[in-house]
């Protein structure tokens, strides 16, 4: 068990890519892929031409199909892709007009937490008084370096799930960081989880009310789980909120600011 | 760390038989599929920079190459192809006519023609090319412009005004009908 585990912040461990196969052949019975063959990289086209791959499952979306209606009309629009940077996720904005900026935050942050315990084995627990230790400390490290868009305004942000993953303390400074991004009007379409996520999945847009969700190894454990009154005080900065629950107990949920 | 696990264990010459990398912007009709057989993804480029050399400085040529070493400046390589090779890592600006990144680059990436992000590539800088193509897996942090190709006529207004005058009154016969 590494340190930053120990916290109950860690990288979480990734599910064993047997293991992972295994479940996602449950449902559809399909041929177990090789670990080689189950890396990313196998996109042989766009939802409709590409073969069902047994890590993928579609969920009808209309809370992107609510943020089109919302982006309708924009014209040349900026959009900031939280997420990781899936060739069908870009296209479909920049086929659109739109200018994407990418950037996983998670993975960004996994790769963040692996430093900060490097950090704190180096110094065998023992650093310099002027390193704050605390959530807030480190959220605000991690941001020190990240989501730095200096005289950038974006129409619309894709937030996924993500804030489910982030601590807590770094989770209300990325919405307020991202809340400054945005320009008046501009929409955030984010994801709750209304139990704990079964599994690890990436997001990304097959068309425009379908959403593709690929089963992928954990980066991060889930850390909280938020009620409406919590997501509500989140992006209390915000004029409207739209949400819509899934079967699947996943909600999507739209902010205009 | 997992990433530089997963980049060491694919080979310089490997080439994924699976991945279909899709171009973009897609034609109307739909996604183009792009499988390029013509691929540079080993040091089969003329020019090569291979794994343990360091360059601090600016490269320019009109070869193509491949890069699988460590370089630190600036890349020009005009109308030729630039490979990052998986173990490549590059802090310059990039200038080419195509870019393949296998590795890891920190600074702006303008392929005219078209960039490539294989699944073990990493680029933090922002992406500026007519064809984009992203296998799943690649990480990339900066923005994308994507340019049609079609030549973007710009007429400064003074000169709009010169040619609406010169229409009037041609000083010299025939530029009214340019």
């Amino acid at each position: 068990m590494n340190f930053l585990n120990r916290l109950g912040i860690g990288t979480g461990a990734a599910v064993s890519p047997t293991r992972e196969v295994a479940r996602s052949l449950a449902p559809t019975g399909g041929r177990p892929r090789t670990p080689s063959a189950a890396t990313p990289g196998a996109v042989v086209g766009v939802a409709a031409a590409r073969s069902p791959d047994p890590r993928e499952s579609n969920r009808v979306s209309n809370g992107l199909k609510e943020l089109l209606w919302n982006l309708d009309g924009l014209g040349r629009g900026s959009l900031l892709d939280l997420g990781p940077a899936w060739q069908t996720t870009l296209s479909f904005f920049i086929e659109r007009g739109f200018r994407v900026s990418s950037e996983d935050i998670l993975h960004e942050w996994k790769d963040f937490l692996v430093e900060e315990e490097t950090k704190l084995r180096a110094a065998a627990g023992q650093l310099p008084e002027s390193v704050d230790t605390t959530p807030g400390g480190r959220a605000a490290r991690f941001l020190a370096d990240n989501l730095q868009y200096p005289n950038a305004t974006f129409d619309a942000i894709l937030l996924w799930d993500l804030l489910d993953y982030l601590e807590p303390a770094l989770a209300k400074l990325v919405v307020t960081a991202l809340t400054d991004l945005l320009r008046a009007g501009g929409v955030v379409f984010a994801m709750f989880h209304s139990k704990k996520p079964d599994g690890f999945h990436r997001y990304r847009v097959a068309d425009s009310n379908t959403l593709q969700m690929i089963s992928a190894p954990m980066l991060c454990p889930a850390q909280k789980i938020y009620q409406n009154r919590e997501i509500q005080d989140l992006f209390g900065r915000y004029r409207t909120m739209k949400s819509f629950i899934g079967r699947d107990q996943l909600r999507e949920s739209l902010f205009i600011k | 760390m997992w990433k530089k696990e997963d980049v060491k264990s694919q080979g310089v010459g490997e080439i994924s038989t699976t991945a279909v990398p899709v171009a973009l912007p897609a034609a109307p009709s739909g996604i183009a599929r792009d499988r390029d057989s013509a691929l540079p993804v080993s040091p089969r480029a003329a020019a090569c920079i291979s794994h343990g050399i360091r360059i601090k400085g600016e490269v320019t040529g009109s070869e193509d190459l491949f890069i699988d070493g460590h370089l630190e400046g600036k890349l020009n390589l005009g109308n030729s192809t630039l490979t990052v090779g998986p173990n490549g890592e590059i802090k310059a600006d990039i200038y080419a006519r195509e870019v393949i990144v296998r590795g890891r680059v920190d600074g702006k990436i303008v392929g005219r023609e078209k960039i490539q992000l294989w699944s073990t590539g990493n680029v933090a800088g922002d992406l500026q090319t007519e064809r984009l193509v992203i296998e799943d897996g690649a990480v990339l942090r900066g923005k994308v412009e994507i340019e049609t190709g079609k030549p973007v006529r710009i007429i400064e207004p003074r000169a709009a005004a010169a040619a609406a005058n010169s229409s009037l009154a041609p000083a010299i016969p025939g530029s009214a009908a340019n």
